[in-house]
């Protein structure tokens, strides 16, 4: 057989349980274990390779649903989508959509909520290091200019919106003490909450937004410009803007208009 | 940054340690760093990688580089491996002698050769591929098994040896990997380490295994056990003091436990030559 072939079968048994079979017919018999057996081998071990990455990646989530039920769940979720991709980073994406299909959570869907808000973390963590505008350079902007300005969150932050306060559940299975940590009992599971994501240097920021801040980013994130902002939100922006700039919400601007 | 010469008795350098290190600077005579870990340009990772070479001469591991596979390379992995080298201006860039994708997927897992004269004229030309790529010589390395293929026409050191020679690469010889093949498929490592070529040697790998009864795992997630430091004197004896590095991945303890294991193999090293 030549390699290509003998490479498609082992890959096969390592992510199809049901060709196991069919690729031990490729080893030599020896020892005690059988064929199968050193084929089961390496599907354990890249499984257990990719299970314990998902785990690092997604601790709240298994916290949750136990060890056991994460374990099957993200055995069959790499069964379903191997990875494709050499960076082992770009994994996992697809995970909480697994989960909310899972008959078990029908009940429990804050907890995808919370696998998504994991997901949203680790890929905050992963994006380029940003250097910010130089703001000096406003102060040589004409009116016009100043209304088709546009400024920009970081470009590791995401916004999320939950039916469920997965920022409060999320710090509540914390080892950490946080100022605004509750113990799980005490979190009203019915709670929507709104949650900014970002990383600054090393150091990765997560807070929960009140309507109006969530209202201003999200208008900024959809690229209004200072112009459009001002119309949308009057005497407010003034008070908005001050607290996204001193949070470090807003680290670039752009002249130029939207593309 | 400049290339530094490595030697003596290095650590793999591991995300649980790296504050550690930063901060408190102790003596370790190099560091390997998993390439796979840092290859985002820009990254918190990657900015973390350049630090640490900065303060220590380093080495580059990696696992992602499916040397074996019969896929066409992935472009944008050795264009940001290479990026990732000329930053470190790494002593070395090592990879395993293995396969670790097909068919558009991705096992993350190293997986063995059939050693046959096909699987090594197509490695070779992987491999000069490779090197042409990262304008540098690569080192290979020996990676432990628990199958071996039925058309293998040749034993893991013949393959190993002939794809060496013919690609002109160095070798990385894992000593734990050939005692755990040695038991799992019951050939005599003292015979593999006394055919492998001594020039091509370039530097050893220590880490531990598992024993599960039927066979050995290679977990790298306990001491390094007793037959394979006698396996490592051996080596010592034959292919000389080469730098040697502690490989720990699972079950990772402190800082101090696996310098002391470095330390360890640096008392096995003045014995060997007693």
């Amino acid at each position: 057989m030549h390699l290509p072939e003998l490479q498609q079968q082992l890959i096969s048994a390592i992510f199809q349980r049901d060709q196991l079979t069919a690729a031990a017919g490729l080893v030599k018999v020896q020892g005690s274990l059988s064929s199968e057996q050193r084929v089961g081998i390496y599907r354990n071990s890249a499984h257990g390779i990719l299970l314990d990455y998902l785990e690092s990646l997604y601790p709240v989530s298994l916290e949750l649903v136990g060890t056991e039920f994460f374990g099957q769940t993200a055995h069959h979720f790499i069964d379903q989508a191997p990875p494709t991709s050499p960076f082992l980073a770009d994994y996992g994406a697809g995970f909480a959509e697994h989960l909310a299909k899972n008959p078990a959570l029908q009940d429990l869907l804050w907890i995808v909520e919370i696998t998504k808000l994991e997901w949203v973390r680790h890929a905050a963590w992963h994006t380029v290091n940003q250097e910010p505008s130089d703001f000096t350079q406003l102060e040589a902007l004409n009116e016009e200019q100043q209304a088709e300005l546009r400024f920009q969150l970081p470009t590791s932050a995401y916004l999320l919106s939950s039916s469920a306060p997965i920022h409060s559940i999320w710090l509540a299975h914390q080892i950490e003490d946080y100022p605004d940590k509750l113990r799980f009992e005490e979190i009203d599971l019915q709670q929507v909450e709104r949650v900014l994501i970002f990383r600054e240097q090393r150091r990765l920021h997560q807070i929960t937004l009140g309507t109006d801040d969530w209202d201003f980013l999200t208008a900024v994130q959809s690229k209004a410009t200072m112009g459009e902002l001002a119309e949308q939100f009057a005497e407010q922006l003034p008070w908005l803007f001050s607290v996204a700039m001193q949070n470090g919400w807003l680290p670039t601007f752009s002249t130029t208009k939207a593309s | 940054m400049t290339q530094t010469p490595i030697s003596g008795c290095g650590i793999g350098l591991r995300f649980q340690h790296i504050d550690q290190i930063l901060a408190e600077q102790p003596p370790i005579p190099w560091l390997e760093i998993l390439s796979d870990n840092y290859l985002n340009p820009g990254s918190v990772q990657q900015d973390y990688a350049l630090e640490i070479a900065r303060a220590y001469p380093v080495t580059m591991h990696g696992v992602g580089m499916s040397l074996g596979a019969t896929d066409p390379f992935n472009d944008d992995y050795f264009q940001r491996l290479k990026a990732l080298a000329d930053k470190l201006q790494p002593a070395w860039i090592s990879e395993h002698l293995c396969w670790t994708s097909a068919h558009g997927f991705v096992s993350h897992d190293l997986l063995p050769l059939p050693y046959t004269e096909e699987t090594i004229q197509h490695v070779v030309k992987r491999i000069r591929e490779a090197q042409e790529r990262l304008e540098r010589q690569l080192v290979i390395e020996n990676v432990s098994s628990y199958l071996q293929y039925a058309q293998s026409a040749l034993t893991e050191w013949e393959f190993l040896t002939a794809v060496a020679e013919q690609a002109d690469c160095k070798i990385l010889l894992d000593i734990n990997n050939i005692y755990v093949s040695a038991f799992n498929h019951n050939f005599d490592p003292c015979k593999y380490i006394d055919s492998i070529p001594v020039e091509r040697v370039q530097q050893f790998h220590l880490a531990g295994y598992e024993d599960k009864g039927t066979h050995l795992l290679d977990t790298h997630g306990h001491a390094v056990s007793d037959p394979v430091w006698g396996l490592y004197t051996l080596a010592l004896q034959r292919f000389g003091a080469l730098p040697t590095l502690i490989e720990w991945d699972n079950n990772i303890p402190s800082l101090e436990l696996i310098l002391a294991e470095a330390q360890k193999a640096t008392g096995v090293q003045a014995h060997a030559f007693a």
